[in-house]
């Protein structure tokens, strides 16, 4: 960056002053609009959204379900396995690519053309192959995040350096040490920072599928109540993803601070 | 007999490419370096200081010949130079040291690595644990020998250039290999650090020395690869020129690759002993003229007098 960081306090304001504007700027919008049609539920006002709240988290008559609940369950059992199964492949792979050329030969064109597919172009093919169960949702962030990340880890360890590697072997690492001890630990914090930057993507494709696909979840819910034309609950549910998303990331940069000190100390 | 001879370097020759693009690199290379000695290893930019060093090491074995580590013991089967190994330490100019390593992390690593395994580590690890402490213990101990108690906890990012290139230094001996390759090891460090270094070899050299006025095996063999001249000559007993400027069309028809047109011992001046600039300059005007002189093309064996110098038929000490 160029010229001095900023300090704590000023940082803080600026940075609460650019949510206010966005706040502000909603609160004249809707404010505006509501002046030109006072039934209006495209940009609901501030009222109209905790009423908006208030039903996702009212308990269903008939089924005495929550909609926030259901879909949340529905939602992370999906998306956890996606990002469980993609990161595990990817790391596997990546690893694999990385240090054996043999495996590099094996996986790497596949992985480049995998990597070149957008996944919500294909979840017709999705269908197909995994139905519309579990699975597919599953598949389909597997399918979109597994090659991204195994060709970040990829090239995070085609940057170490020969040298460590040779010296290594000369205090008297086998392969499965270099692997382990010198490749994984050197490459955790571009792991990492890769994984944070995949949680976006996973998202999407998980909202995609249920968008087009489920009968429950995140997806499902925008699609019906966008249709329905209720922003009211369809912003609140956007502001949640967006929680979400935060939290993954804050979750992230709590392993990295606790499992790659070095690399904080190097200034990255 | 034991073995005096720690490394044997049998007419290896190097080249890169093929046809018309063959570069030619290394060519009849023979050295051996006895027990306790500290090389200085000079040449010009591009004669193949790194290319040698790099086959010795193991990672780049040499197109032709051998080179040799033996082990010390009796009828022992010489470790012929095919991959890196334990018996050969090294310390570089840059990445020394593993960054995700505190610096006794770092030079307890090569125990680690040395005495368990993974396995061994994952499935006994109230053992590990112990053997663990035993290996931080000897890694503090030597740190505190090259007086680096206080950094003993940091990462290599929070030290100097010159603490990590020690750490280094210690990471590499705490292993005993049978010989340290230090490739241009102080290159990138200020004046006065690179003297401090100078003398953290040298005190190597004095162990070497007291070891055998006691009858005892030298403990340390060094090849020290090194474009200062002052540094070649002060820090090594025996100094090495690499070289392109020599005879080879009295012998050959095509430039057949950079050989050793030097082999002498060197004075070394003791870290508290005054140095002799008068003799420290007449060594170093020599090798300026047989090493870097294109306009010096002499018979290749005109200054490789070491073994002559010392009075040893190097047949004899095998």
């Amino acid at each position: 960056m160029i010229g001095p960081s900023l300090k704590p306090v000023p940082r803080i304001m600026i940075m609460a002053a650019s949510v206010m504007i966005i706040i502000l700027g909603y609160t004249y919008l809707a404010h505006k609009q509501h002046i030109k049609n006072p039934k209006d539920k495209t940009i609901p006002t501030w009222v109209q959204l905790k009423e908006g709240v208030e039903k996702i988290f009212e308990k269903n008559k008939r089924s005495g379900e929550r909609w926030i609940v259901v879909d949340a369950q529905a939602s992370a059992r999906r998306l956890f396995l996606g990002l469980l199964w993609g990161i595990a492949g990817a790391v596997a792979v990546g690893l694999a690519i990385g240090c054996f050329p043999v495996m590099e030969a094996v996986f790497a064109p596949s992985l480049a053309i995998l990597a070149k597919l957008p996944p919500t172009a294909a979840l017709a093919l999705f269908f197909v192959m995994l139905g519309t169960g579990t699975s597919m949702f599953v598949g389909i962030i597997v399918v979109g995040i597994l090659p991204v990340l195994a060709q970040s880890i990829y090239l995070a360890i085609k940057d170490v350096p020969r040298e460590l590697i040779d010296k290594a072997t000369t205090l008297g690492a086998s392969r499965p040490e270099l692997v382990w001890n010198v490749i994984v630990f050197h490459v955790l914090p571009q792991i990492i920072n890769a994984i944070r930057l995949q949680i976006g993507p996973a998202l999407v494709y998980l909202i995609a599928a249920e968008y087009a696909t489920a009968h429950i979840g995140f997806g499902y819910r925008l699609r019906l109540q966008a249709r329905l034309v209720n922003m009211d609950v369809v912003y609140p549910y956007l502001a949640i993803l967006i929680i979400f998303g935060f939290l993954m990331d804050g979750v992230l940069k709590y392993a990295m601070n606790r499992l790659c000190r070095w690399y904080e100390y190097e200034g990255r | 007999m034991l073995n005096e001879i720690v490394m044997d370097i049998k007419d290896v020759s190097h080249s890169f490419g093929k046809g018309p693009k063959r570069n030619r690199v290394l060519h009849n290379i023979n050295l051996k370096i006895r027990e306790g000695q500290i090389v200085s290893v000079v040449g010009p930019s591009g004669c193949g200081k790194s290319v040698l060093l790099r086959a010795i090491l193991g990672t780049h074995p040499p197109e032709q010949g051998q080179i040799v580590v033996y082990s010390g013991l009796q009828n022992e089967i010489a470790n012929l130079r095919l991959k890196p190994d334990r018996n050969i330490g090294i310390v570089y100019q840059r990445y020394s040291l593993f960054p995700f390593l505190t610096a006794i992390e770092n030079v307890a690593f090569g125990l680690m690595l040395d005495q368990t395994g993974i396995l061994g580590r994952l499935f006994h690890p109230w053992k590990w644990r112990k053997m663990r402490k035993g290996h931080f213990a000897q890694a503090a101990e030597l740190l505190e020998k090259l007086k680096l108690k206080e950094a003993m906890h940091r990462y290599p990012s929070q030290l100097s250039g010159g603490m990590c290139q020690r750490v280094a230094i210690a990471q590499a001996l705490i292993m005993k290999p049978r010989i340290l390759l230090l490739d241009e090891p102080f290159g990138a460090l200020d004046e006065a650090t690179r003297a401090e270094l100078q003398d953290l070899v040298l005190r190597l050299y004095i162990e070497n020395t007291s070891a055998r006025q006691k009858k005892q095996k030298p403990p340390y063999t060094i090849m020290i690869v090194t474009h200062e001249l002052n540094e070649a000559i002060r820090v090594g007993d025996r100094v090495i020129g690499l070289s392109m400027y020599w005879n080879w069309r009295q012998e050959i028809q095509s430039f057949p690759g950079t050989t050793i047109v030097y082999d002498k011992s060197a004075p070394v001046f003791l870290p508290e002993e005054p140095v002799d600039y008068s003799k420290l300059q007449e060594q170093k005007d020599e090798i300026a003229k047989a090493v870097f002189d294109p306009a010096y093309c002499q018979d290749r064996d005109e200054f490789r007098k070491f073994w002559v110098e010392q009075q040893i038929n190097t047949t004899t000490i095998l």
